[in-house]
């Protein structure tokens, strides 16, 4: 059928009839193949203009339009929109940039007449071969996935149950609550942090939107953004939350003992054990790793046996729960760099060198000292603390380049409160910088040195090592230029935040990016920080970067925001110029699946096909594909061979 | 007199970046010759060896191509895939005897309408005294 | 020393099996003295097989073709085809692998390695016997071939009448096999790109000469495509009607066929042509030679694609047809790869 393209080439005022000559260019173009229809008109994006074109789309029964004028950045769906009111595809319509591209940057009418000309033209060949599209739309399942049940994925969850929302949020661990519930004091306030956290625990357990799984891990995630497939690995506790009364009779008689996690090995705890008082779901939990010890095939029973409400059932088994989600977010958190790593700071075997985490254990009144300062070794009270901050952060060389954020305020605040607790101690604080720019943090690490009597020394300790009980300290303080030698009682190391285990390969699972220290990539490091690059799956918490608890917080809510952004709708649109095979010509190399930046292209009965939700258009594959089997719809290599001849001819 | 030799130039822009930073260069009222015709492709990595010899072929005299810098792409990392793929195209249009000047890539950011000016008018200077290309372009009867 | 017996056991105990549908070999040619391609179906031919300096060609095309024919028939024999492969032949294999073009059970590779050598360029030995007639062609002791011509035998050394791309080998041991016969020889080539560093040195224009001068010659029989196992694409883009349209054809893949270039032998066409060839084989090349064997008017056609062989190696650390696993050339990238070119 013979095409019938109309013309329509904006004069705006003079910012395009003051260089380019638009009556010739409409003249010209009247001459083209396929051109039913080719006039100027002043202002064509007016309502006048936008009339004219709509009218002579029906008087003439015109199938497509180029409109030459301004960037399409600004009227391309005006325009557009004008197509569609008369009756033919919004993508019948295509834009020709004769002003920002042309008239505004050329001083030679001639030269700028000639060029309006061909991009025109350019222009016409390319909506000639246009097909007629709709944005495609898919329905979305109107349910949340958070995984991890640190602050940042309580946060998440409520934020998402509270806009009323079915939210599941699956955690790893038996309880909720993450590295904060093994906080002391939070800073700048030094309020208690299980007194802020637990409501939050206590609102997601109860909340009837929220499907709490705990002692669960995702396996597998499948599908696109408003369907995503999800199963989750449910491991057995042996212990029925329902009836367990927390009464504790249980641990009495267990005779394994393990390395207590929460207490960051400071303590033991039971084979059957409750990770901390407060812990939700309020329940127990045997951990089939350590129980029946290695040398016994079978449990030993005695649990099961002073079990005074038979909660405990052996016979429980793994389940895989399969649930449906339309978004997800993901709040895995962060964990410690080992101190195994720190050859400088004895790698790690010195019982008195403890972590940050270790530090809080110490201080927590319901820790393993009930909140004395102690020396795990012996149990004395240390009466001189070195912390050294930076201990494993800021370091390419050795360790991890980045700045772990958090450390200068958690170094003043372990400062403080040994101050505290020991009168008569002295702390001392090895720095490189004191980090402080959150609200009231100035102010509080002022306290430390002003109130607490804190010695900061500004340098890095080159060594430690254990001397007839001691810790021996070498640093060296730049700003008197002195070595500094300190024999320590204790020493806590401040060190890196990284990405918490495994979560290098839950990633992988979920085909999230990763950045070269492993924290979760986001979609823009400045203006998109709680998108990753996958649509559908959100970013909260340390999981994306260091960050302290009210970043966290508001990142949470962030992520949850953009998720309800999704939830909220009907059906998701999309836009439908995307990649599509040519089934004759491919032959299954999968070179387009390689390059796609949205992993859109899959392998499909020895061919490819293309997920058109996933797709973005961006032509990539095209480029690749050396038999050019795979095209962008409205943009392929044969429309583009023609612009080419447009703008090159004659 | 004759008329000072003007060469055609084919310029693929990647949407996001490059002709955004060649609608900013318009918008600043910068001025560059009028001897090249942009081509909005979305994406660096879209762009085909085929077009730039197609471009030749017909009788293109330069060929530029201009993406997102590194790390920047809209599309995560399709100028990476350009950056490899047109390095290859460079060295192979060389080794056959065209001349270097000839194809040239860039990469312009939407916000460096100053540099989209700079690089068409270099462009420009350096193909005038090659004169007209003939090497590539096909011969037309008639 | 490969001997033929060995092979030939190979072959029948492959044969008598069943394992192999058939087994594509090298026999002596009608001439007396150069190989030929032959397919041995049955066990009782495999006396026919031989391993020699005339076993330039590279039979991984005729996998390929088995391929092929596999797609076309509705039951098709699965068991996998037996291949003679020399180090350069079973790097292809390796490329047909990464494209998946074949699976490894496809085949079952029968590996040769060149030992101390590799095959003759015919034109070279040619010119060396200056009209005497060869009758028959041997591997020399060390690095020479010996050479019967009906005035006696002559020791000829392998730098005068080796062909060129054995001189310049990377893999003349087979890379991946089922069954290796000859050594594994440790070899060095000090100039792996020496042929075209010869053309780097020319300035532009005389790169333009030499180029223009030689692809004038073409005549687009597309022999070259023909006997490379990389182009097996069913329809080539650089000539959109190489297949013909089914009916399963539809209307808009009609349209989308485009016509690059001309179909006409003239310069700027031949050289469309070349250029389109070379850079779909930019990491997929493995240099078998085979092209410009075939090609009938002697075009040096493997300076073309030896040159992004080289820059694939030079700018971005990229080994050709070695690793099965590997991504191809323009489907990965390093952040390290080279951007001064980009002003």
């Amino acid at each position: 059928m013979k095409k019938r393209t109309g013309i329509f080439i904006c004069h705006c005022g003079i910012n395009i009839a003051g260089t380019v000559d638009v009556k010739s260019v409409a003249a010209e173009m009247a001459k083209e193949p396929g051109v039913a229809h080719s006039v100027d008109y002043v202002y064509m994006c007016s309502d006048p203009g936008q009339n004219m074109i709509e009218q002579a789309i029906k008087d003439k029964k015109l199938d497509s339009v180029v409109v030459a004028c301004c960037s399409p950045n600004l009227h391309e769906t005006t325009f557009r929109n004008a197509a569609k009111r008369a009756g033919i595809n919004s993508f019948k319509c295509e834009i020709a940039n004769i002003r920002e591209q042309c008239s505004w940057v050329h001083k030679d009418k001639g030269k700028a007449t000639h060029k309006a000309a061909h991009l025109t033209k350019s222009a016409v060949k390319k909506v000639q071969k246009n097909e007629s599209l709709e944005p495609i739309s898919v329905p979305v399942t109107r349910k949340a996935l958070v995984i991890g049940g640190g602050i940042s994925g309580i946060q998440s969850a409520l934020d998402l149950a509270g806009a009323g929302y079915k939210v599941i949020l699956v955690e790893r661990s038996p309880s909720i609550g993450g590295h904060m519930s093994q906080l002391s004091e939070t800073f700048p306030t030094l309020d208690c942090s299980q007194c802020i956290l637990t409501p939050k625990m206590v609102e997601v357990s109860r909340h009837p939107n929220i499907k709490l799984m705990t002692y669960s891990e995702v396996q597998e995630v499948t599908g696109y953004v408003g369907n995503f497939k999800v199963k989750i690995l449910k491991k057995p506790t042996y212990v029925d939350p329902a009836k367990c009364n927390l009464c504790d009779e249980c641990t009495k008689v267990c005779p394994i003992v393990v390395p207590n996690e929460f207490d960051v090995g400071l303590t033991g705890r039971r084979a059957i054990y409750i990770p901390f008082p407060q812990a939700i779901p309020a329940s127990y939990t045997l951990d089939d790793k350590n129980c029946p010890d290695p040398f016994t095939t079978i449990a030993c029973g005695k649990c099961a046996d002073v079990c005074k409400v038979k909660a405990i059932n052996y016979d429980m088994k793994p389940e895989i729960i399969e649930e449906e989600v339309g978004a997800i977010i993901v709040a895995t958190g962060f964990d410690l760099y080992d101190k195994e790593n720190m050859a400088e700071y004895g790698y790690g075997k010195y019982a008195d060198v403890l972590d940050g985490l270790q530090f809080e254990r110490l201080c927590s009144a319901s820790g393993p000292t009930q909140g004395k300062i102690l020396r795990p070794s012996d149990h004395k009270e240390p009466k001189e603390v070195v912390f050294i901050q930076c201990s494993g952060s800021r370091d390419p060389e050795l360790h991890c380049a980045y700045c772990s954020k958090i450390c200068c305020m958690y170094t003043a605040k372990h400062a403080m409160l040994y101050k505290h607790h020991v009168h008569d101690g002295q702390a001392y604080i090895f720095y490189i910088d004191v980090r402080s720019g959150g609200k009231g943090y100035e102010e509080f690490v002022q306290r430390a040195v002003e109130e607490d009597g804190v010695i900061y020394l500004r340098g890095k300790v080159s060594k430690i090592f254990e001397e007839n009980g001691k810790i021996k300290v070498w640093g060296v303080d730049t700003l008197s230029g002195k070595p500094i030698e300190i024999d320590a009682d204790m020493v806590v190391l401040a060190q890196a935040m990284r990405p918490s285990n495994g979560a290098q390969e839950l990633a992988k699972k979920l085909k999230l990016g990763t950045d070269k220290d492993g924290f979760l990539a986001e979609a823009h490091p400045k203006l998109r920080p709680v998108e990753s690059v996958t649509s559908g799956m959100f970013l909260a918490g340390a999981a994306q970067a260091p960050k302290d608890i009210p970043e966290a917080v508001a990142q949470a809510s962030g992520a949850a925001s953009k998720a309800i952004g999704i939830l909220s709708q009907e059906r998701l649109y999309h836009s439908p110029t995307v990649a599509k095979v040519l089934k004759n010509l491919c032959t299954g190399c999968g070179m387009c699946v390689a390059v796609c930046p949205y992993d859109a292209i899959a392998f499909k009965d020895g061919k490819v096909e293309v997920n058109e939700v996933l797709c973005e258009g961006c032509g990539t594959c095209s480029a690749t594909c050396l038999r050019a089997a795979i095209q962008v719809k409205n943009l392929t290599q044969n429309q583009v061979q023609e612009m080419i001849l447009a703008c090159l001819g004659g | 007199m004759t008329e000072e030799f003007e060469p055609k130039i084919v310029a693929f822009l990647c949407k996001w970046c490059s002709s955004a930073g060649s609608d900013l260069a318009g918008v600043s009222r910068m001025e560059y010759p009028a001897n090249v015709i942009p081509i909005q492709v979305m994406c660096s990595g879209s762009v085909s060896p085929l077009y730039i010899f197609e471009a030749f072929n017909r009788g293109a005299d330069g060929v530029l191509v201009s993406g997102c810098h590194p790390g920047d792409c809209h599309y995560i990392k399709g100028n990476m895939y350009a950056r490899r793929k047109l390095l290859l195209v460079k060295k192979l249009l060389e080794h056959v005897g065209l001349e270097p000047q000839r194809f040239r890539m860039s990469w312009v950011s939407a916000a460096e309408g100053q540099k989209y000016t700079q690089v068409i008018k270099e462009l420009v200077k350096e193909l005038k005294p090659l004169g007209p290309q003939t090497k590539l372009r096909r011969e037309r009867n008639g | 020393m490969v001997k033929h017996e060995d092979v030939r056991a190979e072959a029948k105990k492959l044969l008598e099996s069943g394992k192999v549908k058939y087994i594509i070999a090298y026999e002596l040619g009608a001439d007396g003295w150069k190989a030929n391609p032959v397919f041995i179906k049955k066990p009782e031919d495999v006396d026919k097989i031989i391993w020699g300096p005339t076993c330039f060609h590279n039979l991984v095309r005729f996998v390929v073709d088995e391929k092929r024919r596999k797609v076309q028939q509705k039951n098709p024999d699965t068991r996998p085809v037996g291949v003679m492969v020399k180090g350069c032949d079973s790097r292809a294999i390796v490329i047909l692998l990464q494209e998946k073009f074949i699976e490894r059970k496809d085949v079952h590779i029968i590996g040769v390695s060149c030992e101390k050598t590799g095959v003759i360029d015919e034109r070279k030995l040619a010119n060396k016997l200056k009209g005497r007639k060869a009758k028959n062609v041997e591997f020399g002791p060390d690095e020479n071939f010996v050479v019967t011509t009906e005035e006696g035998t002559v020791d000829l050394p392998a730098s005068e009448i080796m062909a060129d791309r054995c001189l310049e080998c990377i893999a003349h041991v087979p890379v991946i096999t089922d069954v290796l016969f000859g050594e594994k020889t440790k070899r060095t080539v000090p100039h792996p790109f020496g042929s075209v560093e010869k053309i780097e040195t020319l300035s532009s224009e005389d790169r333009w000469k030499f180029w223009s001068e030689q692809l004038e010659k073409c005549v687009r029989c597309y022999a070259c495509r023909s006997v490379c196992p990389m182009c097996y694409c069913d329809e080539c883009v650089a000539d959109t009607i190489t297949f013909a349209v089914s009916p399963d054809t539809t209307a808009e893949e009609k349209a989308q066929k485009i016509k690059w270039l001309d179909k006409s032998p003239v310069i700027s066409e031949n050289i469309f042509y070349h250029m389109v060839r070379a850079i779909h084989l930019a990491g997929r090349c493995i240099d078998c030679g085979e092209c410009e064997r075939a090609c009938p008017v002697n075009i040096p056609l493997r300076m073309l694609n030896k040159k992004l062989e080289k820059e694939a190696k030079l700018l971005f650390g990229y080994d050709v047809g070695f690793d099965p696993e590997k991504p191809a050339l323009i489907s990965c990238f390093r952040d390290e790869d080279p951007e001064d070119f980009i002003r």
